[in-house]
């Protein structure tokens, strides 16, 4: 008897001590993707934070599959304090499910709205409501080979004149005007898509289709998919043939640019962490244009508005008011975010907060500094456009890169691709599905 | 003298076989249990949801039947419900002939057939995301083995974008999964080989039998069951096809290599409609059940298999 009372006593404080420990701390974790995980998160982030915040400890842990296990974790109830998931799109059913906290009392309170970009803000926004804020942001530019370039007396082009100009010369002398592919990422599609609906049909037409003013089907956007399904199909500009960009990978472009095989690469900033390492394995040097207007409809250039990875805090954790200030330490610091997006060659983890030229990590390339510097200038004078996985809802965004493929090999026109692109559009619209959208400068070609 | 009826008289032993039973089933409730929970239970979760619009997380509505309703005009379900018959045409034939062959050489060698038996397993053991990126390189139009070939010795008919080209994706990836695979029904059939009676082939023999009519009357009759079995297993394993297309082109260029098991996955993981997704997934359990039932009905016709 005597064992049971002792044992039942153990039991009651240890579950006591237990007790006693979470109130004198607290633990919340966070989930990250390892590949894109900076090495130097643990001490710049996770250690800074609980320094500073002796009550929390934040624990931060890579996953491989983070999209599926998340999924799988929240069915569980087992997910993590914070929320990362792949883009704005994914965060819209997950607010449906009523699976994540509304932050916009916390932002009111801490003044996020003031520390964020403004667009990247928006992004983060559903009906108004705010609940998700970007871990990194990027765009589409163009990547030149440089030596090639200065080789043969090319400048980079500006305009859709001088782009075809360069992919004949390039062809005359045997090399590929572009190289890409997407055999290792079959949505890489969708980048090119994006690049010449923003660049052909323009930022304004793209905005309008986006918010439902005009259809999918319109001249402006079929003009577009015509002009990328010409050079990608007919002209074989990309990595010589069709079938060479069906079996190209991210590193078989990167090498075709750096070692001279190919003259330019129409690709996003995310290449900017890696890509200097073809290149010097090559003895060859590298730059980036903005993505030349490809008609008269798309103006002057501009950049399109990319989220990569969103953060947003888990509605059933019961640790929210100290989740939230491990995202407001982090949004609050541009000098820790740029130490973050440094570390991982400003291809991931570049948080869209304010921060100037000076800011910058000593070192850090001129070409990244120029890019970010020159995004803040466009883009602030509403020179915007839109990627597909920032502002596509799931379905016509899977619809957009996969259906392509049948335009380019011919199996449907141009047309029959867009009507199917708008029905889909129209289900999500019915639905209330859209996701927000900043407006560009209008009127201003 | 007294008679007894059979059963009229109980014995101590049978008191006790209710409690055996009970004992037996205690054992075996653990891993019912357990089948109950991670295979039975999601199963008919599975089944449900195949009738609901859920997108994976948050709640699920009924739809009845629009999920089959959908199937029927979904072109890429048929295109990738097309490639996966070819899938299991290829691989009930290719790797089964090249494992019979190489089984049946191997066992007139005595000297070296366990090296061998290893060197052509290997391959099978490897992971499928090693086996392949080096086949992506080796099929890559640039730098592969066909660019190679035409440089080197003017060899130009294998100089191609074998993963590139719609014409020939499914044919190349079928191409390196055999490459991986064969050893397995190899290394199968030699052991069933081995286990055939030698008398067999030395009546045979005297009997004036060719090589090839040992083999096709003395060989393949004494490994019919383990046959079977490979058959049936290559044909369940064929509708479940995965990795390899999703490692190599995601079931592109243009649908061309696109299986079910890849148009499931996007279905679920990429456009989120994890109803759709359960849908296309009992018909890959239709396409087992339906080889199941007809491997068990065969054997109650009195096939030896």
């Amino acid at each position: 008897m005597f064992r049971r009372v002792l044992i039942v006593a153990l039991l009651l404080s240890t579950l006591g001590v237990g007790a006693v420990g979470a109130q004198d701390g607290v633990t919340i974790t966070w989930w990250t993707q390892s590949a894109a995980m900076p090495s130097n998160i643990q001490e710049v982030l996770v250690d800074a934070f609980n320094a500073a915040h002796p009550d929390i400890t934040l624990e931060m842990t890579p996953q491989e599959n983070l999209n599926e296990t998340l999924r799988v974790a929240i069915q569980a109830g087992e997910a993590p304090d914070l929320l990362v998931t792949p883009g704005a799109s994914f965060i819209a059913e997950f607010v449906d499910a009523g699976l994540v906290e509304p932050l916009d009392d916390a932002a009111a309170e801490l003044g996020w709205a003031d520390k964020i970009l403004d667009w990247a803000y928006q992004s983060g926004q559903l009906g108004g409501v705010l609940y998700s804020i970007p871990l990194t942001y990027e765009s589409l530019v163009l990547f030149y080979n440089k030596t090639v370039f200065e080789e043969n007396g090319w400048d980079p082009p500006t305009s859709i004149d001088e782009f075809n100009a360069i992919a004949a010369a390039a062809e005359d002398i045997g090399i590929f005007p572009l190289a890409y592919g997407n055999a290792t990422w079959q949505p890489s599609n969708e980048h090119l898509m994006g690049m010449y609906l923003n660049a052909f049909a323009g930022r304004e037409n793209v905005y309008k289709a986006l918010v439902g003013e005009i259809p999918w089907t319109h001249e402006s956007i079929a003009g577009a998919t015509d002009l990328l399904r010409e050079h990608i199909a007919d002209k074989g500009w990309f990595s010589g043939s069709l079938e060479n960009y069906f079996a190209n990978g991210g590193d078989d472009s990167r090498v075709e640019l750096a070692s001279g095989d190919a003259a330019m690469m129409l690709s996003g900033t995310w290449n900017f962490r890696g890509i200097g390492q073809f290149f010097e394995e090559a003895g060859t040097e590298w730059d980036w244009v903005p993505i030349p207007p490809m008609s008269d409809m798309a103006g002057e250039y501009g950049y399109e508005l990319a989220t990569g990875t969103t953060v947003s805090v888990n509605a059933q954790s019961p640790n929210k008011e100290a989740a939230i200030k491990a995202l407001d330490f982090l949004i609050s610091d541009p000098a820790l975010v740029l130490q973050l997006a440094a570390d991982v060659g400003f291809g991931e983890w570049v948080v869209p907060v304010h921060f100037g030229v000076d800011d910058f990590p000593e070192g850090t390339d001129e070409r990244v500094v120029r890019f970010f510097s020159d995004f803040a200038a466009v883009t602030g004078e509403g020179r915007i456009g839109y990627t597909t996985w920032t502002f596509w809802p799931n379905d016509p965004n899977v619809h957009l890169w996969e259906a392509v493929e049948n335009v380019w090999w011919g199996d449907i026109s141009v047309e029959e691709y867009l009507e199917e692109h708008e029905r889909l559009w129209q289900i999500e619209r019915d639905a209330g599905n859209l996701l927000p959208v900043p407006a560009p400068a209008m009127g201003g070609y | 003298m007294t008679t007894v009826r059979a059963g009229t008289v109980s014995s101590p032993g049978r008191d006790r076989q209710p409690l055996r039973d009970l004992g037996r089933w205690a054992f075996v409730a653990p891993v019912m249990f357990l089948n109950l929970v991670v295979i039975v239970g999601p199963a008919f979760f599975g089944v449900y949801i195949a009738f609901t619009d859920w997108s994976g997380v948050g709640e699920m509505n009924f739809v009845g039947l629009e999920n089959f309703r959908n199937l029927l005009q979904d072109q890429v379900f048929w295109k990738a419900l097309r490639n996966n018959l070819v899938w299991t045409a290829i691989f009930l034939v290719v790797p089964v002939v090249l494992g019979l062959l190489g089984a049946y050489m191997l066992t007139g060698i005595k000297r070296g057939q366990m090296f061998m038996r290893v060197a052509f397993f290997v391959p099978y053991v490897l992971p499928s995301v090693v086996t392949t990126h080096i086949w992506r390189y080796l099929m890559h139009p640039r730098v592969g083995l066909g660019q190679w070939l035409s440089d080197s010795f003017g060899i130009n008919f294998l100089d191609r974008a074998w993963l590139g080209s719609r014409d020939t994706a499914l044919y190349g990836i079928a191409f390196m999964d055999n490459w991986h695979f064969w050893g397995f029904p190899l290394v199968l059939l030699l052991a069933a080989m081995s286990a055939v009676d030698v008398e067999l082939y030395e009546v045979a023999r005297l009997d004036g039998a060719s090589r090839f009519q040992q083999f096709r009357h003395v060989t393949l009759p004494s490994i019919r069951p383990t046959l079977v079995f490979l058959l049936l297993m290559i044909s369940i394993w064929s509708a479940l096809v995965f990795d390899y297309i999703f490692l190599t082109t995601g079931g592109g260029p243009a649908n061309a290599s696109e299986v079910m098991g890849t148009h499931l996955y996007t279905t679920a993981f990429e456009r989120f409609k994890t109803g759709y997704a359960a849908t296309i997934g009992l018909v890959m359990v239709l396409w087992v059940a339906l080889v199941v039932g007809g491997f068990v009905y065969l054997r109650k016709r009195g096939w030896e298999i």
